[in-house]
């Protein structure tokens, strides 16, 4: 179909002649437009971006010191490498029962998160991300909107949520997290009384399953005081673009790419979470594999 | 599963293993590892895990790539020497394309990508399928066009085979990805040896699927699918854990086990073949996989963690040891003194 398109465009220019004017007008739209899929840009989404074959910069110099991060990367990586799993001794990485993955201390630490909300898909929430007091914890805080924007196809709104940046190597290959040791989230937060939901993303290597998500939900006390929640692996169940699937399966943790925090529980108004410290913990206590589902699916007959 | 079910994979199973094995058609040989591949697809994405399912199409891929490049050089074979036999393969165009296919069947680097991911996502039995039943048709189809296979090709790629997975498999804490890269590098013993002296490159699969049997079938019977759980078992099963460690020394190679009888027979038959340097090569880079060989061993019998379990040993154990466990560990500990018998019957 695109060798068509290209046909015709190869045709319109020969539009000099009258013959093919009627014919041009008619296929007009088709020979114009460079993509063969609906042009309709939701309100919040970026404009088009100019392709990456346009934008391309050939300036050697910056080839050059491209290539030297990147080996120096990938020369950390095989340093990190010889050192043991995950950069960590082997000891180490057998006798740990707590690890701190993310803490909130500076303005780094901000910025390997990413917060997005409803503004990609119209809608009016807010939300911002910022260090708290003293650079002792993330202050994540925000106003949402369950305005529903008006573009006709859109029936709910209003969600906001914080992302971490999913870890890259050397020469932008992917990185996954190991948590395979551990088997609770930890994490200290303040919030305001709102229900959160805590979704895990492990990128699968195909793309049918790339919205698989696998969740569950943080309930905040309102306090002043600080809360230390744990949430166990187990719980955490499998949705797909925003469907809980009925084969429900446990979360396997050797291969985690990001973990990201939503709010969406259907309330206009403010929302405030502040973060001290995302953690993992292996509690011995907690024996149970997974939550859902366990009964015999297969019973011999 | 449901037994029917079962039934009728385990047979599709044996039945394209045993056509395979006893074809002297290229097409025959190409439709048993088809059905093969067919076979085991539902037994790897048997829990419906979404990685479960990532692996099976991930080997469904590989698998018929790699059967589609056989088909094509026995075809190719065919167009110009004007028969199907197997063992009459003598275009060196075919010769080429055969190797590489039966390296992706197999998993030896640098097709070896898939393998790791692919047992990750299966459990421990379907795993021990993939590593000894599945590689059982494609040794057998090297076996028989032995003696028109490129040399150099084959040297490379098993010594590349030895050194990844013996690197890549250094870092490794899931024990599955452990024996995937174990079992690379065994390939890679396998390849080197197969042009000159077939029979040897067949013994060593033997031992290789003995041993690897051994060790897969303790490490579902203790149920360990990473190393900190292995850390645990001597409190479940001690002597399991003793044998696990004897076990995995002879996958390493070790005198006086079974696993250093390929391995020593191997270098000597290279060193006969004008290819010392080859067997100093392929000897040193097997000293990795010892590495991380001797790694599991520690883990699970040789030292005592600290923080884990307050008790000595469980009041009782779930179930005991199947006969099999010890059938498969005896052997894989005690045949090294049988060599000169096993030397006669190969």
């Amino acid at each position: 179909m695109a060798l068509a398109v290209m046909l015709l465009k190869g045709a319109s220019f020969h539009s000099g002649c009258c013959r093919h004017k009627v014919l041009l007008s008619l296929l007009g739209p088709l020979l114009g437009n460079s993509k063969l899929y609906s042009s309709y840009r939701r309100p919040g989404a970026e404009p088009e971006k100019t392709p990456s074959w346009q934008n391309v910069d050939f300036s050697f110099k910056k080839g050059i010191d491209h290539l030297k991060t990147q080996l120096s990367l990938l020369k950390k990586e095989t340093q990190d490498y010889l050192k043991g799993p995950g950069g960590r001794p082997v000891s180490q990485h057998l006798l740990e029962q707590t690890r701190v993955l993310w803490q909130f201390r500076s303005q780094e630490d901000l910025n390997k998160w990413v917060v997005s909300s409803d503004v990609e898909i119209g809608g009016k929430s807010k939300v911002y991300i910022k260090l708290g007091r003293n650079n002792q914890a993330a202050l994540l805080y925000g106003t949402l909107n369950t305005e529903v924007p008006r573009d006709g196809e859109t029936k709910y709104s209003g969600y906001c949520s914080m992302r971490s940046r999913p870890a890259v190597g050397s020469f932008n290959r992917k990185k996954y997290y190991d948590w395979s040791n551990f088997n609770s989230l930890y994490l200290r937060v303040r919030g305001d009384g709102r229900p959160w939901m805590v979704n895990i993303y492990t990128d699968p290597y195909f793309s049918h399953q790339k919205d698989d998500l696998y969740s569950y939900f943080m309930f905040t006390r309102g306090g002043p005081y600080w809360e230390e929640i744990q949430i166990p692996f187990s719980k955490f169940f499998l949705s797909s673009r925003g469907r809980v699937q009925d084969n429900q399966h446990p979360v396997w943790l050797d291969k985690v790419r990001t973990l990201g925090f939503t709010i969406g529980d259907k309330v206009d108004g403010p929302f405030q979470l502040e973060i001290d410290f995302i953690g993992l913990l292996n509690d011995r206590a907690h024996r149970e594999e997974f939550a859902y589902e366990t009964y015999d699916k297969n019973t011999p007959v | 599963m449901n037994p029917q079910a079962n039934l009728v994979f385990i047979t599709s199973l044996l039945l394209g293993t045993t056509i395979t094995i006893s074809s002297n058609h290229w097409i025959m040989a190409w439709a048993g590892l088809e059905l093969n591949t067919l076979a085991i697809l539902p037994l790897i994405s048997k829990s419906h895990h979404p990685r479960a399912i990532e692996a099976a199409t991930k080997y469904f891929l590989v698998q018929a790539a790699a059967s589609t490049l056989i088909l094509f050089s026995s075809m190719t074979n065919a167009w110009q020497t004007g028969q199907w036999d197997i063992s009459q393969l003598t275009c060196p165009v075919s010769c080429l394309i055969l190797t590489a296919a039966i390296a992706m069947k197999l998993g030896l680097a640098p097709f070896h990508f898939w393998f790791p991911e692919v047992l990750q996502g299966s459990s421990l039995i379907t795993g021990l399928l993939l590593s000894t039943a599945m590689k059982f048709p494609p040794i057998t189809l090297l076996y028989m066009t032995s003696q028109s296979l490129n040399p150099t090709l084959l040297v490379t790629m098993a010594i590349l085979s030895a050194a990844l997975g013996g690197w890549m498999g250094l870092n490794q804490t899931q024990t599955r990805k452990i024996l995937a890269f174990s079992s690379i590098s065994h390939l890679g013993w396998m390849a080197i040896i197969v042009v000159y002296s077939p029979k040897l490159a067949l013994l060593n699969f033997y031992l290789y699927a003995l041993m690897t049997a051994a060790a897969f079938l303790t490490l579902n019977s203790i149920n360990t699918l990473k190393l900190s759980t292995l850390m645990t078992t001597w409190t479940k099963t001690p002597a399991l854990s003793a044998t696990l460690m004897l076990t995995l020394l002879s996958l390493a190679g070790l005198p006086p086990l079974t696993g250093f009888l390929p391995k020593w027979l191997i270098i000597q038959e290279l060193t006969k073949q004008e290819m010392a340097p080859a067997a100093t090569l392929i000897a040193l880079l097997s000293l990795l996989s010892l590495f991380f060989y001797l790694r599991l061993a520690y883990c699970a019998t040789i030292t005592l963690p600290p923080h884990t379990t307050n008790h000595m040993k469980q009041w009782h154990t779930n179930k005991p040891t199947s006969i099999l466990i010890a059938i498969l560990t005896t052997m894989s500990i005690t045949l090294l003194p049988a060599s000169p018998m096993i030397l006669t019957i190969v």
